[in-house]
């Protein structure tokens, strides 16, 4: 059925905002469905052994090593901050070792993961797309179909691979980093020991948050390049084109990383 | 031989509304037309990289559109020139040439010969391999990058050329080597070429039989010299505005 909305009979406010919504969530289910769709292809690009292992590599290496400093800095600001912020609130009856507990927790829960896959929303995501949509608008992508070569399994794979691998690594880095620095910064402002922040947070600590933080960093790393991806490809209009396209997928990215984290703790924490 | 059946494709507005037109085998074929009237549309339709809404395209007798198998058998016959080059930013001149030899090819040949190949497609676009191959495209000019993507075009051997714009931007000597090359190769190779050229007087000279497009179809199609000959008004004034601005490149140019 083909009925023309613009042609309806009522354009009354409350019916023109239904259209509006109407139009938006059709939107997000078309770009859910194509994600899921390249989703599919990459992963049987990856089951077949098409994807190139010097892609790959070099994947992980701008994605993993390169991010390294920026993912220093910021896990240690997280895990600063949380302590003096604790540290602050932690007044009268509570013992102060709690503070570890609070700094861990925080940290591998939270803060690491979110941060770290904010960083690389910056980072890596909107390299992704630029480099992407330049090759869509440049033609480089119908070169690769014109020579019967598979852009997803040569392009998209080795990225979306390697944000899953590199994520986790740089989650973990964070976390350690976001804890001893953490740990330090208790020391200095509110005199906790090292090892009664030890004893707070092993009181308290379950291996579960582990594997939480890390189930976050494999779906955080599946979903920044898969949108990446996926919007480079619908890249069109020349080089405007591209900033266009690159700042909404680091909106995309940014608000999935955001609702993603926050499905977590009813799925994950009960 | 190519063969084009009521190709329709419309964007936010109609673009190819009605489109037929035969590529014999081994023939020489220009298609002319304005700037922004689906030439470069039409030429992706053929080995759908882009889809048209309705209508076939057939190589050597077999759909396109039929199902992977043939598009993929229709891609391995056709070698594409992009308009813009399209080589691949992150590769070298030798691996975005290599890229146009078919990956089988790539694994049974013994690599020497594959770097032969890949110098002698260099030196028919008239570029000094040398010199060339371990540059990326970036350090290359806007007709070297031209070159290089017909030399990754033709590495491949394939059967039927398509050429979208392959002399804008060369300098008038490079314009008679690919000119010449696109010759040899239709009739030392039986190559099948679709030309697409704002050069009326070069794809005149070159070429068997040519075609304008206008307004979403075929305005004409036949022989050069029918073209130079026809009494549309539409035709004769696309001509005239040709050679108005060929005299004015030669001004400019002198
Ligand atoms: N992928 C696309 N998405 C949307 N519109 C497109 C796309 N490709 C082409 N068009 C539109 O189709 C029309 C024809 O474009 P095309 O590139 O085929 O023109 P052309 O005849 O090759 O022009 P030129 O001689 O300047 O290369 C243009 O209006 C263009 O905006
Ligand atoms: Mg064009």
């Amino acid at each position: 059925m083909n009925v023309d909305s613009s042609a309806g009979p009522i354009p009354t406010p409350v019916f023109r905002w239904f259209r509006r919504f109407g139009r938006g969530s059709e939107l997000v289910f078309d770009h859910a469905g194509a994600i899921g769709v390249l989703f599919l292809s990459v992963l049987r690009a990856t089951v077949r052994l098409q994807v190139p292992m010097r892609a790959f590599i070099r994947q992980i290496y701008v994605m993993g090593v390169e991010s390294l400093p920026i993912v220093f800095v910021t896990g240690a600001l997280a895990g600063i901050v949380t302590s003096q912020q604790g540290g602050y609130q932690m007044t009268g009856a509570i013992p102060q070792y709690v503070l570890g507990s609070l700094v861990v927790q925080t940290v591998v829960l939270e803060m690491g993961p979110v941060l770290t896959a904010i960083v690389l929303v910056g980072r890596v995501g909107a390299r992704i797309t630029a480099e992407l949509g330049t090759m869509k608008v440049s033609e480089q992508i119908d070169a690769y179909h014109s020579l019967s070569r598979d852009p997803i399994a040569l392009i998209a794979a080795p990225r979306v691979l390697a944000g899953v691998i590199a994520m986790p690594a740089l989650v973990g880095f964070a976390d350690i980093v976001g804890i001893l620095a953490g740990m330090i910064a208790a020391n200095i402002d509110s005199g906790l020991g090292f090892s009664s922040f030890f004893y707070g947070a092993r009181l308290f600590w379950h291996s579960y948050d582990l594997f939480y933080s890390f189930a976050k960093a494999v779906v955080f790393g599946l979903a920044i390049p898969l949108i990446s991806v996926h919007m480079g490809f619908r890249t069109k209009g020349g080089a405007e084109g591209v900033g266009r396209t690159t700042t909404d997928a680091v909106m995309f990215m940014t608000l999935t990383v955001l609702i993603l984290d926050a499905m977590f703790p009813p799925l994950l924490l009960n | 031989m190519i063969e084009y059946r009521q190709i329709h494709k419309s964007f936010d507005h109609p673009v190819l509304s009605g489109v037929d037109l035969d590529v014999e085998q081994g023939e020489m074929f220009a298609l002319f037309g304005p700037s922004g009237t689906g030439k470069s549309v039409l030429l992706k339709t053929t080995i759908a990289l882009i889809q048209p809404d309705w209508g076939d395209v057939r190589i050597e007798g077999e759909s396109v559109y039929a199902d992977e198998r043939t598009l993929f058998r229709a891609r391995r016959k056709v070698g594409y020139v992009f308009q813009n080059a399209a080589l691949f930013d992150s590769l070298n001149v030798f691996e975005n040439v290599e890229m146009g030899i078919p990956e089988e090819e790539l694994r049974t040949t013994p690599r020497m010969d594959i770097a032969r190949r890949i110098w002698e497609a260099l030196e028919l676009v008239n570029l000094e391999p040398r010199v060339v191959l371990p540059k990326i495209p970036s350090e290359l000019s806007g007709g070297m990058r031209k070159r290089v993507g017909i030399a990754r075009a033709i590495v491949g051997r394939p059967k039927i050329l398509l050429w979208d714009e392959p002399t804008t931007g060369l300098d008038p000597v490079n314009t008679a080597a690919v000119e010449r090359l696109i010759t040899r190769l239709s009739e030392e190779l039986e190559v099948t070429s679709l030309v697409v050229t704002h050069d009326i007087e070069g794809g005149l000279d070159m070429c068997d039989r040519v075609a304008m497009l206008d307004g979403g179809r075929l305005r004409f199609c036949g022989t050069p010299n029918e073209f130079r000959q026809s009494d549309d008004p539409v035709v004769q004034a696309f001509v005239d505005r040709a050679a108005a601005e060929r005299a004015l490149d030669m001004a400019e140019t002198q």
